[in-house]
């Protein structure tokens, strides 16, 4: 065995211990010998390094206003009130945390109770929002949906799929319910389930946007 | 002479960079084993945002042991314990981290009294012999229980339950899950789910309430002899299959009706001790007797 085989060795397979006819050629080799040596005692002060070192905050801001005062990176500019994308955001924020968007679309399914609740003593002309007691519900969380799936476009991860597939399976049975009850106005029960349905929508609405915020 | 040096530092670069990099690999899956003394009756909160498995069971000791394992350094656990209350939470370190990156196992031994506050989002959870009152959530993990009593809440987006022998409350809400109830001893029971399915094959306690509710999924009930309800079965679209018609009586209580709109079926097994109502909007309601 030569001392190049030696090292094929030692990159294949490490310092583990070596096959027979390398540690006879490394006993007989000073070259070799010294790079086995070198090798033992790199690895060995490798383990002793810290996993990750966090420089202080100061090298940060040196770095920054070196690259700035370069003109290769510049700060941040306010993004004009009129962006295209600013309409979402905008109305992301009414929904700031996921209690409150829980809690918001609550109350609505809430007042679409009481309304229903009071349906039968509505003159029978009722304007198109009254007759539907959730049509504000529907809007709110359709809007959260039509944002939402724009922040999603690019998430692959199993969890943002399963919540994807979920929210279609809701949207697709918010559809059915909807559908009975253009046909069977006073169906209590079709009501209950459509109500139920978007509450979880917008639990499933709330949960993704928590997710969206904590991964961009 | 030099070109040699030149080449030694070369190899010793390079086989540097090969043994570092199967030392890593080799080491890849790292364990943390952590113990807590407790003095009287604990909760256990975990907050799993990884993919992993967790895993409870209980012991006599008057302590939890937690061991987590993890494929690399872009996620690492806090653990902390106050008073008798052990927090557990995962956080990722590496936004960009790949899926298995994120591979992670956490195995709990409590005390068999035991409260509980598990979430995970992608990871199976098992719980074992623990009595205490538990908040399940998963987004899509399955849970499965076994011979677990308290009262039990389970909220999933698309994963499903498993109950095995389960006793006390139990409150499970999904939008496409699941939920098999499998040999119960429950005395009160909220099944809601939109697109999976039901199953609970077990007794029916007297003066036990069992509500099961599912959108478009099949809602199948399977009783004993022994069992003494009231039923109400109802659907709006769906279809019955009551394949213990010869078994049930007409309801002696006469207090339920079927609203408008729905077709279904109203009766009474046995004294009409326990109260059993099954809905579903689209699916289908199964009901038959064991033996």
């Amino acid at each position: 065995m030569q001392c190049k085989d030696v090292e094929v060795v030692l990159e294949q397979e490490g310092l583990a211990p070596l096959p027979d006819e390398a540690r006879a050629h490394v006993a007989g080799c000073s070259y070799c010998q010294g790079l086995v040596a070198d090798l033992e005692t790199i690895v060995s002060l490798s383990v002793q390094l810290p996993a990750e070192v966090e420089p202080p905050a100061r090298v940060w801001v040196s770095l920054r206003n070196q690259l700035e005062q370069e003109g290769i990176i510049r700060q941040p500019v306010a993004v004009p009130a009129d962006d295209s994308t600013a309409w979402w955001h905008s109305l992301g924020s009414l929904f700031r945390s996921r209690a409150f968007a829980t809690v918001a679309v609550g109350a609505l399914i809430a007042a679409a109770g009481v309304l229903q609740l009071l349906g039968p003593n509505q003159p029978p002309a009722l304007p198109p929002a009254a007759a539907n007691p959730f049509s504000q519900t529907a809007k709110v969380l359709n809007d959260q949906e039509i944002d939402l799936r724009n922040m999603h476009l690019s998430s692959t991860s199993p969890v943002d799929a399963a919540l994807q597939q979920n929210l279609q399976q809701v949207d697709e049975f918010i559809a059915d319910c909807e559908r009975h009850l253009k046909a069977d106005p006073q169906d209590d029960l079709a009501r209950e389930y459509l109500s139920d349905a978007y509450q979880q929508k917008a639990e499933l609405l709330s949960a993704m946007m928590d997710r969206g915020r904590s991964v961009n | 002479m030099g070109t040699r040096l030149m080449g030694r530092s070369l190899t010793l670069i390079l086989i540097t960079g090969a043994v570092l990099t199967c030392g890593a690999a080799a080491g890849a899956t790292q364990r943390t084993e952590k113990h807590f003394a407790l003095k009287g009756r604990p909760v256990v909160a975990i907050q799993n945002v990884a993919d992993g498995r967790i895993e409870v069971k209980s012991s006599k000791n008057p302590e939890v042991v937690v061991v987590a394992n993890q494929n690399s350094n872009k996620i690492n656990f806090d653990m902390e314990q106050v008073g008798d209350r052990v927090d557990v939470t995962a956080n990722i370190l590496d936004a960009s981290a790949q899926p298995q990156e994120l591979a992670t196992s956490l195995q709990l031994t409590v005390p068999e009294e035991t409260e509980l506050q598990l979430k995970t989002e992608n990871g199976m959870i098992y719980v074992e012999q623990v009595r205490g009152d538990m908040t399940l959530e998963s987004v899509a993990g399955d849970i499965h229980l076994k011979e677990v009593s308290g009262y039990i809440i389970v909220k999933t987006t698309g994963s499903s339950l498993v109950c095995t022998q389960c006793a006390g409350k139990l409150d499970f809400n999904s939008v496409g899950g699941s939920a098999q109830i499998l040999q119960p001893a429950l005395i009160n029971v909220n099944l809601r789910t939109t697109t999976g399915n039901i199953l609970f094959d077990g007794d029916f306690i007297r003066t036990g309430l069992y509500s099961m509710r599912s959108g478009k999924g099949v809602v199948e009930v399977r009783f004993s002899g022994n069992d003494s309800f009231d039923l109400s079965a109802k659907t709006n679209m769906g279809t019955l299959d009551n394949q213990a018609a010869a078994f049930l009586k007409p309801d002696s209580h006469s207090k339920w009706h079927l609203p408008k709109f729905t077709h279904g079926f109203i009766g009474t097994f046995g004294a009409g001790l326990a109260k059993v109502e099954l809905s579903t909007f689209s699916g289908t309601i199964r009901i038959l007797k064991r033996d």
